[in-house]
């Protein structure tokens, strides 16, 4: 299905973005599935991204020292990876945002736009 | 569809087979630290499962996420291979420019302490299990010992990576889950990850000393060949001295021994980092579990 491949792709670049967004409102480290449910609460629509793609983005942002994290052990369960934002991910965040802005205003511009046919 | 967390995590190792199995291991305790916990603050209603798996993913989603993600993060160093050189000589002593080599010959010097460090807790940690199992404390010994393997296998791992670039685990295992004491033992006991483990600790010793001894050896021959001009002919000294007899080299022989200096440690820089390769896949084949 193609849809569902352009979704994905969308998905892959964004949910970067989304990640260290999240990270950097938050005061305390936060562990994958309180950022999955807090990713539920503010959307409305249904769901596009599952969440299971979001701990090897996670993951990815740690090895490029955007995050930083460490395991603790749960009251019951497994132990839980916590991550938090570095300096270095602050300091990237303002940039990809003026990434994305640009992006958006020319994909919009792009779509919106009368035909010049 | 999945009954249980168990379930779902054989079915995900299904879907990734091929996979490196390092970014298994990650994946497997990324998924299972998220169902649990999904599972812990579901309502006790006994079909929470396929809800949470819904909006997890399934293996084959979750599978293919990690697959795009690891295709984009290469491991660290191995993004910088050798730039391809005209010449022989240059390609010969390129190997200077390569992190890899710089790496796996800082690895082997580390390797001599951690080797040392490694056999010892594991012999003592095995001989204090056994022996102190005759008494009740015994067992709290033995479980503590089993957990530290566990995690120097996963510092092990971080250090193979670092230094030698092999993809090792970003995770370390989870503990067995069981509370009672004996049942936790006797679940690390049975898995093949522990024993491989100790055992690597072990060999750790005599590999740690190979490289030393021979890295030191090459070394100090080396660097002998590049002196011998300088001693000679500043210091006066003389390459071999039996009591009062002096021999001292020819000066044309003087540019065949640093040549000869500079070639065998450049050589030397080839095999370590050969044989660098070598231990991360060693390390990678005896420190990383089959979750089955």
């Amino acid at each position: 299905m193609p849809t569902k491949k352009f979704q994905k792709e969308m998905n892959s670049g964004t949910a970067s973005l989304v990640l260290l967004s999240v990270l950097s409102k938050s005061e305390e480290p936060m562990y994958g599935y309180q950022i999955a449910k807090l990713l539920d609460e503010s959307r409305e629509d249904a769901i596009a991204m599952k969440q299971g793609a979001l701990y090897p983005v996670l993951r990815s942002l740690e090895k490029n020292a955007l995050l930083s994290s460490k395991v603790e052990p749960s009251v019951s369960g497994p132990p839980r990876r916590y991550y938090t934002i570095t300096d270095e991910g602050r300091e990237a965040l303002p940039l990809w945002s003026g990434i994305w802005n640009q992006m958006k205003s020319f994909v919009d511009n792009i779509l919106e736009g009368e035909s010049h046919v | 569809m999945f009954n249980t967390v168990e379930e779902y995590l054989d079915a995900l190792k299904q879907e990734m087979q091929g996979v490196d199995s390092a970014t298994i291991q990650d994946a497997l305790v990324d998924a299972e630290e998220h169902l649990r916990t999904a599972l812990e603050t579901a309502d006790e209603s006994a079909d929470a499962l396929p809800a949470i798996i819904e909006q997890y993913g399934t293996p084959e989603e979750t599978a293919a996420a990690y697959a795009e993600v690891e295709r984009l993060t290469a491991p660290a160093l191995s993004g910088s291979a050798t730039k391809k050189q005209g010449s022989a000589i240059g390609r010969f002593f390129a190997i200077y420019a390569d992190p890899r080599a710089w790496g796996a010959l800082l690895y082997m010097l580390i390797a001599f302490v951690t080797g040392v460090v490694y056999f010892s807790w594991a012999v003592t940690g095995v001989s204090l299990s056994v022996s102190l199992a005759l008494f009740i404390f015994g067992l709290p010994v033995a479980l503590l010992f089993l957990l530290s393997v566990r995690g120097i296998a996963w510092l092990e791992g971080r250090l193979v990576e670092a230094l030698l670039g092999v993809r090792m685990p970003r995770r370390s295992l989870p503990a067995p889950k069981n509370t009672k004491l004996l049942e936790r033992i006797k679940a690390l006991l049975v898995d093949k990850h522990t024993w491989f483990s100790i055992v690597y600790m072990l060999i750790q010793l005599v590999l740690g000393n190979i490289y030393f001894i021979v890295l030191v050896t090459v070394f100090a021959v080396s660097l002998s060949g590049v002196a011998i001009p300088i001693l000679q002919e500043a210091f006066h000294l003389p390459i071999v001295q039996n009591y009062d007899v002096y021999y001292y080299m020819p000066s044309w022989g003087y540019p065949l021994t640093v040549l000869a200096g500079i070639f065998l440690w450049t050589a030397m820089m080839h095999l370590v980092k050969l044989v660098g390769g070598l231990h991360g896949r060693y390390a990678k084949a005896m420190l990383i579990a089959e979750q089955d």
